[in-house]
């Protein structure tokens, strides 16, 4: 196992742990809980294995969903991320799409953010609509996904800066 | 084999994806109650959509078996209906025959209207036979061949009909002036019955052909003719003879003893 391999697998469970620990039980006004974990597939590098990409999403959605028992929401969104995020990064990015670290150097302010965003706002939007399950909800699963999607985007952005940032 | 694998290879992605997709589902319906009513509820929805779509389909295909076996079913209700009527007390002999056939041809803007059958000879059908349908009375057979048969139409001026109005019991004759196809005229009915618009009429059991009690028509409209003691009654037949496709041929058994008592 190389040393990207382990860095990313050492990120990863400690990524979790932080979602499983804190950020699963943050319970922010009755209505808030960030899914810090998204980070794992903002900062995923593209030059990697796509289908492991999604085996990974997959894991890690199902260890989340076993913790927070919501049985299977954080699994399908966390997959359909990973599965589309070739897209998102084709659409926020354009032609640099494919370089080694895209989302966190070396790219244009507003295509970080739009990639940032709609890859959280995508997953929330997906989670909320498996929680609730109902048109009858829509109302209600836009209102939690726009708040929690705004929560999981200041605290994703914040930590890129923090700590992915002075690495360069 | 080697393009599947190749297209396998490079849509595993998509088929991981899948696949992972239909797991989580999996797990939500088994795992939460609310998904597993929902779930259950849509796939219920789309089963009974599809299976009622297949059934649509396949009893279209079955219509004309269908279309047989109900054939088949009526002539069996029409041979105990007439069995059971008043004529059957009167006969010595059993119910009346009865076989189903298929208008071929039939016309109504002549004088003289015939109707042919795709029954003939072959099927027991003999000649003098009435013939009605589910909404009352048709003609008389007239010439029948191994395969086919000829009916002189009650839209015929040539024919005349034993009748009676049902309510009244009265007799009379019913024929066709040769103007409206649905439109007949009835006659021999003395002006001292207290007719009324709308009194229904039925076969008078009394012309050999027809069973008693199958009904015919209303009563449109009548006019009393002084000078001959009898009503102009002209009556609205149930049927429409525009449009005739399925008919009943009744052979009376008794037919054959009556005419010979007639001749002797």
């Amino acid at each position: 196992m190389n040393q990207e391999n382990l860095k990313l697998l050492s990120s990863v469970l400690i990524i979790t742990i932080f979602q499983i620990g804190i950020f699963n039980n943050m319970n922010l006004f009755n209505l808030i809980n960030p899914s810090f974990y998204l980070l794992i597939f903002i900062l995923y590098r593209t030059t990697f294995d796509r289908t492991l990409f999604i085996l990974l999403g997959f894991f890690v959605g199902l260890l989340i969903d076993l913790t927070a028992q919501t049985y299977g929401c954080h699994t399908i969104a966390a997959i359909t991320i990973c599965f589309s995020r070739e897209l998102l990064e084709k659409y926020s990015f354009g032609v640099n799409a494919n370089l080694p670290k895209p989302m966190i150097s070396g790219t244009i302010l507003t295509n970080r953010l739009f990639f940032f965003f709609s890859i959280v706002f995508i997953h929330q939007l997906i989670y909320f609509s498996l929680v609730f399950f109902s048109f009858s909800f829509i109302s209600t699963i836009i209102f939690y996904t726009l708040l929690n999607s705004i929560v999981t985007f200041i605290v994703i952005w914040v930590t890129t800066k923090i700590f992915f940032e002075k690495k360069r | 084999m080697q393009s599947i694998i190749n297209s396998i290879i490079k849509y595993r992605n998509l088929i991981i994806y899948f696949f992972l997709l239909l797991f989580s589902f999996n797990n939500l319906y088994n795992n939460s109650g609310i998904h597993y009513t929902k779930l259950g509820n849509i796939s219920t929805g789309i089963a009974g959509y599809s299976a009622n779509q297949i059934n649509n389909i396949k009893s279209y295909f079955n219509l004309i078996t269908e279309n047989k076996l109900l054939k088949e079913e009526n002539l069996i209700l029409k041979r105990k209906k007439l069995s059971y009527s008043p004529n059957k007390m009167e006969s010595k002999n059993s119910a009346p025959n009865i076989i189903s056939a298929n208008v071929i041809k039939n016309t109504i803007n002549k004088r003289r209207n015939f109707i042919l059958i795709d029954k003939g000879s072959k099927d027991g059908i003999i000649t003098d036979s009435g013939v009605i349908n589910s909404s009352g009375i048709i003609g008389i057979i007239n010439n029948v061949s191994p395969d086919y048969s000829s009916i002189i139409s009650i839209l015929n001026t040539d024919l005349k009909i034993n009748v009676m109005i049902k309510r009244l019991s009265t007799i009379g004759s019913l024929y066709w002036d040769g103007y409206s196809p649905s439109k007949m005229i009835l006659s021999d009915i003395p002006s001292s019955n207290q007719i009324k618009l709308g009194d229904t009429i039925v076969t008078g059991g009394m012309s050999f052909y027809f069973p008693k009690g199958i009904p015919i028509g209303t009563i449109s409209n009548y006019e009393t003719n002084l000078t001959e003691g009898y009503f102009d009654i002209e009556v609205s037949i149930f049927n429409n003879f525009s449009s005739l496709n399925n008919v009943y041929v009744i052979d009376n058994l008794d037919n054959e003893q009556i005419n010979k008592l007639i001749n002797n």
